[in-house]
């Protein structure tokens, strides 16, 4: 009974429904969007004004003037940063999601009860401040000490190995920062799979290996898009890890932008930075969104 | 099963339908009870290793105020004086404070964000994903700048609410991909079906909806938490003259952590894991 | 760096009549800031509020003309006062700090909340920029081109130079008028040190004495030493002779020349900001370096004996951290009267004896040696001997000698100069 009332209203559904879902969706947006469009948009407005400034803190302040030439003193010669930026951010991507994965599998789908506890647990270390944490690598990981001064001992690496003021203290250093960035999205999206599915696969004599690919990596993908997003773009503008545990040779544009605005307090060159690399990243990602094609295959996935 | 005319019926044992082969379960078996656990295990031990050194530390019997990476030996006086610096004990009041309030106010604006990017198709979709994409793009010592510049020109009084604001304001886009993550593709006939059993959309909305994405909205308001307890460069430019931990803790990383710090991550830490423990045992309690 | 245009001169034309049109929004007009919006600037500098205090062409008989306000807020680095524990309380508090709130009945908000000159500039300086007050009253900068952006935009009070007669009768020759601050007009300094080289005899038995010692591969393993980012430059100019303060962009790419060499060589390990205490004392630095304060209680009171502070042969850089009283501060009276406090010899005992820079007050040190005697007598001898190491200790109390082989660097005082001297230094630990 209930479902012919269903299919009659059904087809009269597709023009008032998608009115009020639109509606719906601008009623959503409100609250959030209005928070950023003040304590976001008008700020980046100010940046983007502040970029286009000229003067000097030395001769009175900085005024409007149309300064394009920022964006040219802003990027001259620093190609070397963002490239390395963006490759230390990839690595930091697919470090922090490959070791995610497996335990947001695992508390998504046998996580049972304790799936908020477990997942609190791998939170809890990064309620303790970054800069103690980043300290503390820097104890563990000395040149001679805990870790690497016993191994130097039995002589499984040389004498003059270092971890600190290379590439690996940087990346590792990004990777565990970053890990709880891609572990939360991965689980928010891998708990939201029907196990039945999983349990159909194999039923129907699917291999592991093809029950991942085929099934529950792709219905990740959601997760998988958010955790990238969620790591990647903010790991390039990082100044942390470069600042603390790597040398002079792993500088990363966001130690570039640190200089400028700090030391040598040329804020719209800092500015001009910073816009390059935020438009940068979002045509990156956007980039990506349309490779990875989130939407369409994550709506087919779920239509099974 | 088949439509060719049968004999009479015999009943079909339910073990004897179609299954994975049993060497394939228990290969499967293997991996969910064991590899997976214990590489979950693992992974929470290299997550906290640092705090481990950073426990220890917090009974370093150092000669002086500053401490520097070798271990004296054990002390207890760190812990007998932990709230003897009003400064300190201000200042992780504060973060506790502010990071609990705007995760609490970030998540349902982030949520209803991430909800409408997920499931509502509508016009300026585009512009309002690329907002929450700057959001997470934008380096930090320029939108702290940017945020103290424009706070300065209204004449807003730098401090708590400043802060709360500005944390707000970039808590909210990570919330906001969270949820979007566990509502992208999600099956809208669910929620159809609800509406056309019960009255309002709304009530749908509370019955169906929320509890289907509520993982989403508490890890997003998990990240929110933590990242604004831990938001050092936003914070001291709009703090004004109000102290939080991080920067209490990056001032004094220039002579050296005091072991006070240490003390009171060890505190913060055992603080959660009770908290942890406290959860995992009404769960327990649950049928 | 921009070839010069005629637009700027324009601009920096209408900058000062807008100056000279408003007194009461002087600060404002002075400094547009940051992002401050030309049309809301104008509009503040034309009928907006009062400036609270005003600046800049302000006389200090204006500013400190009052009687004490009776409150402090004080903006100071970490670990850069005296401690001890409340005995009743438990409660950590400085002693030096109470003694002047009993004396005067002052009460004083004590904040340690500078980590850096850089973000503590970038944090205040919008709303110096925009005429607001900061909250604070007095702040420490230490002698670079913050300190000098804050004086040459009046975004600090000039000091009433007849208010502070500790000041008069006590400082040292050179804290009466620094090169960076003549006559002690907008500052007084509050601590002083040297950046010289620290080494860890652990890692390295040859003699390390010499800048191009600290450039040597074969004394020192290769990415074994640290240098500072801030100090560097006058750091090498003074060990090859030039006279920073007089020196030119000529010089300036001497000295970078060396810096270059240095990085080539393979020797460096990092340039730091000032974390570099972590790395030496694990061991992670055979050389670098280091202010002298930091290497001498490492080594004297931190457990490190192995760590020697060396000054180099050819000279080492002096900084200093100054008081100074941002513009709107409200209480510059009181502040005024803090600041020459810290002036007396018992106060700036107490504080030396916990931080270990040098003061600018003549005296502590027999008041140092006085507090041995007096530890030896109540029988404590370990910190009697430590308390005499500190009065002996010839970084903190220096020669005429020795000073005259230290140089406060080169002040940066225009937009140009500091450009110049980026393009030059910057790249080099980048």
């Amino acid at each position: 009974m209930a479902t012919t009332v269903a299919r009659s209203r059904k087809t009269v559904r597709p023009h008032g429904i998608e009115a009020r879902r639109r509606h719906v969706a601008y009623g959503l947006l409100a609250p959030g969007g209005l928070w950023l469009v003040i304590f976001f948009v008008v700020p980046v407005v100010i940046m983007g004004y502040t970029s286009l400034k000229s003067g000097g803190v030395l001769s009175g302040g900085f005024s409007f003037s149309w300064e394009f030439e920022n964006y040219v003193t802003a990027l001259s010669s620093r190609q070397e940063y963002f490239l390395r930026s963006i490759v230390y951010a990839a690595s930091t991507t697919v470090g922090t999601v490959l070791l995610a994965y497996p335990a947001a599998y695992w508390i998504a789908f046998k996580g049972g009860r304790w799936k908020p506890t477990l997942l609190f647990l791998i939170l809890l270390p990064y309620f303790v401040s970054f800069v103690i944490r980043t300290v503390q690598w820097k104890f563990i990981l000395a040149d001679n000490g805990l870790v690497l001064g016993p191994l130097k001992d039995i002589g499984l690496l040389p004498d003059d190995f270092k971890v600190l003021s290379t590439w690996m203290g940087v990346i590792g250093g990004l990777v565990y920062n970053y890990l709880p960035f891609a572990a939360l999205p991965l689980y928010v999206a891998l708990e939201r799979i029907d196990e039945s599915l999983i349990e159909g696969a194999y039923d129907l004599y699917a291999t592991p290996v093809h029950v991942f690919t085929k099934v529950i990596f792709p219905l990740s993908m959601p997760g998988v898009f958010a955790a990238t997003l969620l790591t990647f773009v903010p790991a390039t503008g990082d100044y942390v890890e470069a600042e603390f545990l790597g040398g002079p040779t792993t500088k990363m544009i966001g130690n570039i932008i640190q200089d400028e605005y700090l030391v040598q307090a040329r804020y719209p060159v800092a500015a001009a930075l910073a816009m390059v690399l935020m438009f940068g990243m979002v045509i990156l990602t956007s980039l990506y969104a349309r490779f990875i094609g989130t939407e369409d295959e994550t709506l087919a996935a779920a239509r099974i | 099963m088949s439509t060719v005319v049968t004999p009479p019926p015999v009943h079909v044992p339910l073990d004897a339908r179609p299954t994975e082969p049993a060497p394939l379960r228990a290969k499967r078996k293997r991996l969910s009870r064991f590899v997976l656990p214990v590489y979950t295990a693992l992974l929470m031990v290299y997550l906290v290793s640092p705090i481990l050194m950073m426990i220890l530390y917090g009974f370093n019997d150092i000669p002086g105020e500053r401490q520097t990476p070798r271990f004296w030996g054990f002390t207890l006086d760190w812990y007998r004086s932990v709230f003897s610096d009003p400064a300190l004990n201000e200042a992780v009041r504060n973060s506790i404070m502010i990071a609990l309030v705007a995760a609490a106010i970030a998540t349902p604006l982030g949520t209803t964000l991430g909800l409408a990017l997920g499931r509502y198709g509508f016009r300026g979709k585009a512009a309002v994903s690329f907002l929450i994409f700057m959001g997470i793009a934008i380096p930090e010592i320029v939108l702290g700048s940017s945020l103290l510049s424009m706070y300065v020109q209204v004449q807003a009084p730098l401090g708590l609410l400043t802060i709360l604001l500005s944390h707000i304001a970039f808590d909210t886009p990570f919330v906001a991909v969270v949820v979007r993550a566990r509502v992208q593709g999600m099956d809208r006939s669910l929620e159809d079906a609800a509406q056309d059993l019960f009255a309002t959309p709304l009530v749908a909305f509370r019955r169906v909806t929320l509890p289907l994405i509520l993982p989403g909205i508490m890890s997003g308001f998990m990240l929110a938490f933590v990242l604004s307890l831990d938001d050092f460069v936003i914070t001291n430019f709009v703090s004004g003259q109000v102290r939080t931990l991080p920067i209490w803790v990056y001032g004094a990383t220039k002579v050296g952590l005091p072991p006070l710090v240490n003390v009171f991550g060890t505190l913060l830490f055992v603080a959660g894991l009770f908290l942890a423990l406290l959860s995992a045992l009404s769960q327990r309690k649950q049928a | 760096m921009s070839a010069p245009k005629k637009e700027p001169d324009l601009r920096r034309m209408q900058e000062i009549l807008r100056r000279r049109l408003t007194r009461r929004g002087f600060i404002r007009g002075a400094g547009v800031g940051v992002a401050g919006i030309s049309l809301g600037s104008v509009l503040a500098a034309c009928g907006g509020q009062t400036t609270p205090g005003g600046g800049g062409a302000v006389e200090p008989t204006d500013v400190f003309g009052g009687p004490p306000e009776g409150q402090v807020e004080w903006a100071n680095w970490p670990v850069y006062i005296d401690k001890a524990k409340d005995p009743q309380t438990g409660e950590r508090y400085s002693p030096s700090l109470r003694a002047f709130e009993d004396q005067t009945g002052t009460t004083v908000n004590y904040a340690e909340i500078i980590q850096e000159n850089a973000s503590f500039f970038g944090k205040i300086q919008p709303q110096l920029a925009a005429g607001q007050e900061t909250g604070w009253d007095i702040i420490v900068m230490t002698n670079g081109w913050e300190f000098q952006a804050l004086v040459v935009n009046d975004w600090v009070y000039p000091l009433d130079t007849t208010k502070r007669p500790n000041f008069d009768a006590n400082a040292n020759d050179w804290a009466k008028s620094p090169p960076f601050d003549e006559g002690a007009k907008h500052s007084m300094t509050y601590q002083s040190g040297i950046t010289g080289i620290g080494v860890n005899r652990d890692l390295v038995t040859a003699e390390i004495a010499t800048l191009d010692d600290l450039a040597d591969p074969d004394k020192l393993p290769p990415n074994s030493v640290g240098m500072l980012k801030a100090d560097m430059a006058d750091f090498v100019m003074i060990n090859l002779g030039i006279d920073p303060e007089t020196s030119g962009p000529q010089e300036w790419q001497e000295a970078a020349d060396w810096l270059q060499m240095q990085r080539d060589s393979g020797v460096v390990r990092q340039y730091y900001e000032q974390n570099y205490a972590d790395d030496m004392t694990a061991g992670n630095l055979a050389a670098t370096m280091a202010w002298s304060g930091d290497v001498f209680y490492y080594a004297e009171w931190g457990g490190y004996p192995n760590l020697e502070f060396v000054f180099p042969e050819g000279g080492a850089y002096m900084w200093a951290d100054c008081f100074m009283i941002p513009a709107g501060a409200a209480h510059p009276v009181s502040a005024m009267s803090l600041m020459d406090y810290y002036y007396d010899p018992v106060p700036a005992t107490m504080v030396q004896e916990w931080v270990f820079y040098m003061s600018p007050v003549e005296g502590t040190r027999d008041l140092i040696l006085q507090h041995a005697a007096d530890a030896e007598e109540a029988g404590d001898k370990g910190y009697a001997n430590k308390l005499t190491e500190t009065a002996n200790n010839e970084y903190l109390f220096p020669t005429e000698e020795l000073l005259a082989r230290t140089s406060f660097g080169r002040q940066l005082k225009t937009d140009e100069e500091k450009a110049e001297w980026d393009a030059i230094f910057l790249p080099i630990s980048e």
